[in-house]
């Protein structure tokens, strides 16, 4: 079977699954992008203890595969009474590891902003708050946009975990399986994939650049 | 009320200040009176800059107190933000906002901290931005100033805030010499409207046209204080001659 009998064959579920990766991606990346900043805020809060749970809390999510919280999200989370479906499953495991990437990210940009900003805004009366919010936010944001950018990717890539786990629609490695189980499509629905995988990519890409352009900050 | 205190505006005694080992305040006693311009100069790293800190609370202090209108300064939280939307402060480095417009950088301690209307701060900011010759540039982002047209930004960032005094860190030490004018008769101007200021400064016509005292300090300690012409024509210790003779040599 070649690549475009694989499309005629399948190409309504193919479509499917590409919009559930593409969703799983958006979903993951906008949580881990929050879940980010909450981190960061901790961070780089003025309260140690708030410092010492943010730090180990990326720590712990950066360093660990994401196959691995993939297991104990499905089976060990079960012997705690919780179980959760596969999809709930898989997106909170890449929320959480992109979240801890996110924040790495955002710490650099903050590194960039220069403590005499933040002096300056201390003494114009800003509260932590607000501080965070008008200038820490905003710039570490603006100044990451490239990072982020192949964070938003790697969210892509990393929701192929869903092929571990039953999900219906499946995203596009699950995919494969599906079509190889299901007719000799052999390496055509691995190079299907790809070309969505890449494609995406691509786009992303691009449209990052145009974005880093529009609102990097002149320094 | 706070509006009818006469008595001096900030008041420092037995201020000592350590960062680790390092004794950079040493029984600090200033008082600075009601629109009283002090110049503060003394060798690099005698402790000015970490002075003119601990008076917004930028520093903390080991010991003695600094009062400001009469009352000690709040530990923290709003009260310490509220106390210091009441002092402006000018750095070296002039720390606008990087990512905000020049009008924004005016406007945001107004709108967030003294919740004006934003179109009633931006006209306001407008008038401070003429005042401080660089309205033409509001709409730019700070990186597209020069560095004098940034530090008068930053004045006028400060005077949106209405300080009932201001503290200037070696305002003009960062710019090119043919910009200093232009950041310093701001100044000057300030002083002459009635401005309480504290001014880490080592420019000599500076001091000598506006201010009203010089303190001279040297490893942590205040050597010495007079009137501009006295200190600086008669300086009576010998780090203060010293440390003349230093900066006249160039
Ligand atoms: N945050 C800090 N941590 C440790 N040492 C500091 C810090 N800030 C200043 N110092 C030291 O304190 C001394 C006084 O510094 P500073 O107040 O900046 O002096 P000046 O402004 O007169 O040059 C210097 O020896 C300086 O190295
Ligand atoms: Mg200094």
């Amino acid at each position: 079977m070649g690549v475009a009998e694989v499309f005629t064959e399948f190409g309504d579920i193919y479509l499917q699954s590409v919009l559930s990766t593409w969703l799983m991606t958006a979903v993951c990346f906008a949580g881990g992008l929050l879940l980010g900043i909450v981190a960061t805020v901790m961070r780089v809060s003025p309260l140690k203890p708030l410092r010492v749970v943010g730090d180990v809390y990326v720590q712990l999510f950066r360093n660990i595969p994401t196959v691995s919280l993939l297991v104990i999200f499905v089976y060990a989370l079960p012997y705690l009474g919780a179980t959760l479906p596969y999809r709930t499953c898989l997106i909170a495991c890449v929320i959480l590891i992109v979240s801890a990437f996110a924040s790495e990210n955002f710490m650099s940009g903050i590194n960039a902003i220069g403590v005499g900003q933040i002096e300056a805004a201390r003494s114009i009366g800003l509260s932590f708050t607000q501080i965070i919010r008008h200038v820490v936010i905003p710039q570490s944001l603006r100044t990451t946009v490239l990072p982020m950018t192949n964070l938003l990717i790697a969210t892509l890539l990393t929701t192929a975990m869903g092929s571990q786990v039953p999900l219906k629609p499946p995203e596009l490695t699950g995919m494969v399986n599906y079509v190889n189980s299901r007719s000799v499509a052999g390496i055509s629905a691995f190079v299907v994939s790809a070309i969505c995988y890449a494609g995406t990519s691509v786009v992303l890409g691009f449209l990052g650049n145009l974005l880093d352009k529009k609102v990097r900050i002149i320094r | 009320m706070a509006e009818e205190y006469a008595g001096p505006i900030i008041q420092m005694r037995h201020v000592d200040k350590h960062f680790g080992q390092l004794h950079v305040l040493k029984d600090i006693n200033l008082e600075v009176a009601k629109g009283e311009v002090v110049v503060l100069i003394g060798p690099s790293g005698s402790g000015k800059s970490t002075l003119c800190r601990t008076i917004n609370r930028l520093e903390t202090i080991d010991s003695g107190e600094i009062l400001f209108q009469g009352v000690k300064l709040p530990e923290e939280g709003k009260e310490l933000a509220a106390l210091r939307a009441e002092i402006g402060m000018v750095f070296q480095s002039f720390n606008l906002f990087a990512h905000k417009t020049i009008l924004d950088n005016v406007t945001m301690g107004p709108v967030e901290v003294l919740h004006r209307p934003r179109k009633e701060a931006e006209a306001e900011a407008m008038e401070l931005l003429a005042r401080v010759g660089v309205a033409e540039q509001a709409a730019k982002v700070p990186a597209q100033l020069s560095g004098g047209q940034q530090q008068r930004v930053a004045i006028a960032r400060s005077l949106a805030m209405h300080p009932k005094a201001m503290l200037f860190d070696e305002p003009t030490s960062a710019l090119d010499p043919e910009m200093i004018n232009e950041v310093l008769d701001v100044m000057v101007e300030l002083a002459r409207q009635g401005m309480t200021m504290v001014v880490v400064t080592h420019e000599m016509n500076f001091a000598r046209r506006v201010a009203n005292r010089v303190v001279f300090m040297a490893d942590g300690q205040i050597v010495e204080q007079n009137t501009p012409d006295e200190f600086f024509d008669h300086p009576q210790s010998e780090r203060a001659k010293d440390f003349l003779d230093s900066i006249k040599g160039h």
